[in-house]
């Protein structure tokens, strides 16, 4: 039993650093700007086709197509904060329906370019850890989850150490106060978007090897960053992080010791109870919920 | 690479240009001589099935095997018809496996395109489609006997009896195998899933293999597969049954067995693309496993009862159009169905769905991919709409899907068909108890 404890632990961590890397990303989106940007799963899906065209089609390093899906994902972002949620800054229904008309429109193109079948990813390395007999860790999972420790407490960092994050920080608590202080509301929704759309890039491209490629795979993991969001509080970077972690370890052990469809119910009916008794989410505050 | 995406670019236009018109159009255009037929001398076909979408490796692989078939029968002088030489057309119309799009696609397709027959996937898309198939008594085809039920006339299984074809495949292994006592199994939670738990479960059972435990159902939206299979395997069971889980669930949940260090015997009903899991995992790994879906170069296939036009060429031109690894349980079974129909046309000398539907079944009968069979099913579905006969055992030797052995799925019927309708019954899978 307690094998099957660790090995459960191990799979909730993996599961944790890439969920937190997708929520943190969404929640940076809707705390600068205040948009719910429904194509994120989509941009999760672009850095994981990054890796099937530079890593499995080129055959260049693996690191070089995560850089690269990174990079790219986050100039969508930007592309995306100029022509569809700088001219509906006012309208943040209408910042909603074009993300969602957006998704859609990324869905094709990538099936227009890559087909829609499920894509292959060469494994980077086949490597495990063997702890014991029963507890494993893949080296490549444990890759994903440093990663995503380095790249969160790089955010961490620079927001709190930067003027550009203090800058971002202030556009999302007050952004007339802000703007008043002389702060580009443009910039710091460009830099948000940026970073935003760039940790759901890497988020795809560093899982992408681990799991299916396809121009749909977007859909499974916007829903769970929805959960997370919401009850970690929208607009909350830290209940992001830590309600992703939190979920992630519910479900995994409830799929694990029950099954996966009543691991999806648990995590609705958490989002329900957080609901009913704070409605601002665990980590909200009240003017952004 | 460019290459690749200008022939994407192709294909995904003509599915999402102006909808299934363009597609069947494109299609026309590829499978149709341009002076071997009359105008009016063309037959066409509708195929109404996810050719995009999660459930896309099930669908589209039908249609590009379905061109081949076109192009070689067009070749040989298309279908005899009362005398008469007609081209055989296909219309594409992608459903994303929604059913409300299964519902429109039927309606476009036959009032639209004026199509003789609708070749589906079936599952969760059926329930679209069959309001359009009782209005207009157009013949549909699907790959899912658990479609059928009383109430379904128009409604044929010829070629795919899912999920009862998998009792072959753990029957094979219990009697090649009689050391694997203990099993588990997962699958996700839907109308695919379901049904094919109820028949493994009567078939482990037929075998004397116990369950571990109740098997794990999970969320088709699932991605990561790790939790699934540390439950799995926790219990070190002989044989890790995958269901039937599609091909975005196999690769992952295999790897996953891989790297958690699993060694023991795994069956799936299918192994689409199987090559990728041998490159994720390893040959050694693979080696063994067993599931229901042979590759058409199998020598096997060439035996005389074999009723499938020259299936090692068939498997060649697939493969040199679309690539040895894009073959696919669906590659050739729509293909298989217009073998049917096209029997029953020509018999009935008609194109029209009563008369073809009537020359199909005539003698209780039919001349199925992998011989005879015959036209059953009232006891489990309620209308003997399903042709059942003999069904292939592939296992994995080498990196390679080999027949083993072809079993006789009215045989084992005959000995544990109380046991498979008692697990129906428990999944609510009998044709009386769906909704």
């Amino acid at each position: 039993m307690i094998e099957l404890l660790a090995q459960t632990g191990l799979n909730a961590l993996y599961a944790a650093s890439y969920t937190a890397l997708v929520a943190v990303g969404l929640v940076l989106i809707f705390g600068v700007m205040g948009v719910i940007n429904f194509a994120h799963g989509e941009l999760f899906m672009l850095g994981a086709y990054a890796i099937v065209a530079v890593y499995a089609d080129w055959n260049l390093p693996y690191l070089v197509a995560v850089a690269v899906g990174m990079t790219f994902v986050g100039i969508v972002g930007l592309g995306m904060e100029r022509a569809f949620f700088r001219p509906l800054r006012d309208n943040p229904l209408g910042g909603l329906v074009a993300s969602i008309g957006f998704l859609m429109i990324l869905q094709a193109l990538v099936s227009m370019g890559f087909g829609v079948r499920m894509e292959h990813v060469p494994p980077v390395t086949q490597d495990v850890i063997v702890i014991t007999e029963k507890v494993r860790l893949p080296v490549f999972r444990l890759a994903v989850i440093l990663a995503a420790v380095v790249l969160l407490a790089s955010l961490w960092a620079f927001l709190k150490k930067t003027r550009f994050g203090w800058a971002l920080r202030a556009s999302a608590q007050d952004p007339e106060a802000a703007a008043l202080q002389g702060i580009s509301i443009n910039q710091t929704a460009r830099i948000a978007m940026f970073i935003g759309a760039a940790l759901a890039g890497v988020a795809g491209a560093l899982t992408a090897p681990l799991i299916s490629v396809n121009p749909h795979m977007g859909h499974s993991v916007i829903v769970t960053a929805f959960i997370v969001i919401i009850v970690g509080g929208i607009g909350s970077l830290e209940g992001a992080v830590i309600v992703a972690v939190a979920y992630a370890f519910v479900h995994t052990f409830v799929t694990t010791f029950f099954d996966g469809v009543i691991a999806d119910i648990v995590g609705l009916l958490l989002l329900l109870a957080v609901l009913i008794v704070k409605p601002t989410g665990l980590f909200g505050s009240a003017d952004r919920a | 690479m460019v290459a690749k995406m200008f022939k994407n670019v192709l294909t995904r236009r003509s599915l999402l240009g102006s909808g299934a018109a363009v597609a069947g159009s494109a299609a026309a255009a590829t499978i149709l001589p341009s002076t071997a037929f009359a105008q009016d001398k063309v037959v066409k076909i509708g195929f109404l099935a996810p050719l995009t979408g999660p459930v896309a490796a099930w669908g589209k692989p039908g249609l590009d095997g379905c061109l081949i078939w076109g192009e070689w029968i067009n070749a040989a002088g298309g279908i005899n018809i009362g005398g008469e030489a007609h081209a055989v057309e296909f219309v594409a119309y992608d459903n994303e496996y929604d059913p409300a799009k299964a519902r429109t696609g039927a309606t476009k397709l036959i009032r639209e395109d004026g199509v003789k027959f609708i070749m589906m996937l079936g599952g969760d898309t059926w329930p679209g489609a069959q309001p359009v198939a009782d209005r207009t008594g157009m013949l549909f085809s699907t790959l899912l006997p658990s479609d059928l039920s009383p109430d379904t006339t128009t409604l044929i299984a010829p070629c795919e009896v899912h999920p009862i074809y998998n009792v072959t495949g753990v029957e094979w292994l219990a009697n090649n195998m009689p050391e694997l006592k203990t099993a588990v199994m997962c699958a996700q939670d839907d109308a695919l899933g379901l049904p094919s738990v109820a028949t493994y479960l009567a078939a482990f059972e037929a075998a004397g293999i116990e369950m571990q435990y109740a098997p794990l159902l999970f969320d088709p939206a699932t991605t990561d597969f790790a939790p699934v299979v540390t439950r799995l395997i926790s219990g070190n069971p002989d044989i890790v049954c995958l269901d039937t889980c599609y091909a975005d669930y196999v690769h992952p949940i295999c790897e996953q067995l891989f790297q958690q260090g699993y060694g023991g015997q795994v069956i799936s009903c299918t192994a689409d693309f199987y090559q990728q899991i041998v490159a994720k995992t390893s040959e050694e790994f693979m080696e063994g496993f067993v599931f229901q879906f042979p590759d058409f170069d199998d020598p096997a296939l060439n035996d005389e009862s074999i009723n499938f036009q020259m299936p090692n060429e068939f498997y060649a031109e697939y493969a040199s159009r679309y690539g040895a690894d894009q073959w696919g349980a669906v590659s050739w079974e729509y293909a298989s169905i217009m073998d049917l129909w096209k029997a029953g046309a020509e018999k009935a000398g008609s194109v029209e769905p009563d008369a073809v539907l009537a020359a199909m079944k005539e003698g209780g009968t039919g001349l199925h991919a992998f011989g005879e069979a015959d036209w059953w099913g009232k006891d489990l579905f309620g209308i003997d709409n399903a042709l059942v006969g003999n069904w292939p055992v592939v296992v994995i030797e080498g990196g390679k899907a080999t027949i083993k052995e072809f079993r006789s799925i009215p045989d084992w019927y005959a000995k544990h068909g109380e046991l498979l309708k008692k697990h129906m019954s428990a999944y609510g899978q009998m044709w009386n108890q769906r909704t």
